[in-house]
């Protein structure tokens, strides 16, 4: 009986030792953009040893070290960093590097949701895996708040018909099965590209004559792209939209499936009200 | 023969009226309202007009650069013209240039062309005249040397314009406006007439230079001056839509099939039917999953090649 007494009373003091070192990691490196996001967005920036050039945001992302691309990170810089874990995405990055790395002994976690309706749970998971299961909630469900408050908001009746351009020339509109198009149905509108066959597809600029959206959005990347809307809107005059100057300009908050997006779809709402 | 023109011409305007009536949706040009009006005149008909004008510049450009470089492989392409001018749309895309708006790619590509087609043809020049052999060996080095400088931008770039671009590089028509027809078409117009005002002279250099100086030409005159407009036709081609492969190197092959070896009949001909394979190509583009359009450099080389290889082993090869 004493025998069995210490033994349960070592269990309980070596149990959350064990628990603590598997689920905290201390060194994160993460290989997507939007991942990076989430991990500032839940306070975990100063764990963050490495990330890709393309991790801009928050500003803080662009001090911290890199390692490479999203498709073609440096291996070596990487396990360089000794990471405790690395942050990866199913969009975006090759398999064969997360294969690499867990025949490096690396622990990986890696991302799989696309779509708007996963990104609460998408971090709550993340937030599970590296030990902030309680900021991760919170997040999550101010989102899921923010998220049902535009759900409720929705009125009934005709929908506005949007088209939304990622880039103007050549002209690429925002199609079926990404966050902007979801984010265009959550704000309440129709999106005038969701019947091409690619995500990203190079639109036909007669399909807007044939079928004019009531607005036009033009997403704004980092470069100086109002300017470089102006051939493609001359070219589409005639259009109700561009007569009546119903082209707006809006953030890069939905390019990502990130902490931003509900921010980038209350902007979307905003301009559909206008 | 006589026939065969005639096909040739009727097939060329069947060409152009159906790309330029049908597409995504059928226009009857005798009920237009104001969109289908605006859709015909300002997007269709430039596209139709950019994709001969292209066509025809690299389908004539073929034909005379397979012979004077007297290589069955030569195309446009291969001098280092379009690595050339697509290194230097993508650096005026990264460094955010945009002195002349709309105008800014097309030019700069213009002038990269121009500039590679120069360097070339520098390389190519020796005791007082271009050779073949240097010429081509040239054009290839610096291909390779463009290319991989492109490369280099895009893999280290994070600039979301320059990977858009890359759309462009590999031929995109959809852009096509009338403003910046005029300046491609007096390029190409020009190239061409010089093309085939020196056909004679072209017969001549395949057959090699002696024979060329004893049949009354001035070989190194002759093919300086085929050079030069060859560059500057293609030159103004990839400013107006970017690289479209397979019409400059087989387009001219499918020609002979049908009309034998004559430059004469030859340069026209690769023209024409350049011309009409890059409409098809433009026009199932833009026509086959709408509202997306497919690049009309890939639907070129799709139809055409299987079509090449058909030709290949119906018919006796004929050399250049």
């Amino acid at each position: 009986m004493r025998k069995l007494t210490v033994l349960i009373v070592i269990i309980f003091c070596l149990a959350p030792l064990s628990i603590h070192a598997g689920e905290t990691p201390r060194r994160i490196i993460s290989l997507a953009p939007n991942m990076t996001e989430v991990l500032f967005a839940l306070g975990l920036g100063d764990r963050i040893v490495g990330v890709t050039n393309f991790c801009d945001y928050p500003e803080e992302a662009r001090h911290k070290r890199k390692v490479g691309g999203m498709s073609n990170p440096s291996l070596e810089a990487v396990v360089s960093l000794k990471p405790d874990i690395v942050v990866m995405t199913t969009d975006g990055n090759p398999k064969e590097f997360a294969e690499r790395l867990r025949s490096l002994k690396i622990r990986t976690y890696i991302s799989k949701e696309r779509r708007l309706r996963d990104l609460p749970d998408a971090v709550r998971e993340v937030g599970a895996a590296l030990g902030v299961r309680d900021r991760a909630e919170a997040l999550a469900g101010d989102m899921e708040a923010r998220l049902r408050k535009l759900d409720a908001e929705r009125t009934p009746g005709p929908k506005k018909k949007m088209l939304f351009i990622v880039w103007p020339e050549p002209l690429i509109a925002a199609g079926p099965g990404t966050v902007i198009d979801d984010a265009i149905a959550v704000a309440g509108a129709e999106n005038v590209a969701s019947r091409a066959k690619s995500e990203y597809p190079k639109y036909s600029i007669e399909a807007i004559l044939q079928n004019p959206p009531d607005l036009i959005v033009i997403g704004k990347g980092m470069t100086n792209i109002t300017k470089l809307s102006q051939g493609l809107l001359d070219r589409v005059k005639i259009l109700p939209a561009v007569r009546e100057k119903r082209i707006y300009y809006v953030s890069d908050d939905l390019y990502r499936l990130g902490p931003r997006t509900v921010r980038g779809i209350e902007e979307l709402k905003a301009v559909l009200e206008r | 023969m006589k026939t065969r023109v005639l096909l040739l011409i009727t097939l060329f305007l069947a060409v152009i009226a159906v790309s330029l009536f049908s597409g995504p949706s059928f226009i009857n040009p005798f009920a237009l309202d104001e969109t289908k009006k605006v859709i015909l005149i300002s997007i269709r008909a430039p596209r139709v007009v950019v994709a001969l004008l292209m066509g025809m510049a690299l389908g004539a450009s073929g034909a005379v650069l397979q012979g004077i470089l007297r290589n069955p492989l030569a195309d446009p392409y291969i001098l280092g013209i379009s690595s050339g001018a697509s290194l230097t749309a993508a650096l005026g895309i990264i460094s955010g240039l945009s002195f002349l708006g709309t105008f800014t790619v097309p030019v700069l590509a213009f002038a990269g062309a121009i500039i590679t087609g120069g360097i070339v043809g520098m390389m190519g020049w020796k005791r007082g005249g271009l050779w073949p052999e240097r010429l081509l060996l040239a054009g290839v080095g610096l291909s390779f040397l463009f290319s991989a400088l492109l490369m280099l931008m895009l893999s280290v770039s994070t600039n979301e314009g320059l990977r858009r671009a890359t759309l462009w590089i590999f031929g995109d028509l959809s852009m096509s406006d009338w403003a910046r027809i005029p300046y491609g078409l007096v390029f190409v117009i020009a190239g061409l007439a010089v093309c085939l005002t020196r056909a004679k002279a072209l017969n001549a250099l395949i057959l090699g230079d002696e024979l060329t100086h004893s049949l009354g030409f001035e070989p190194q005159r002759e093919r300086l001056l085929l050079f030069v407009s060859v560059g500057l036709m293609t030159a103004a081609s990839v400013s107006l839509g970017g690289m479209i492969g397979f019409i400059g190197l087989l387009v001219p092959h499918i020609a002979r099939f049908f009309l034998g070896s004559d430059s004469r009949a030859l340069v026209p001909a690769s023209a024409i039917l350049g011309g009409a394979l890059l409409c098809i190509a433009d026009l199932i583009g833009r026509s086959l999953l709408p509202p997306m359009e497919l690049p009309s450099g890939i639907v070129t080389a799709i139809i055409g090649s299987p079509y090449f290889l058909y030709l290949l082993r119906r018919k006796n090869v004929l050399s250049v």
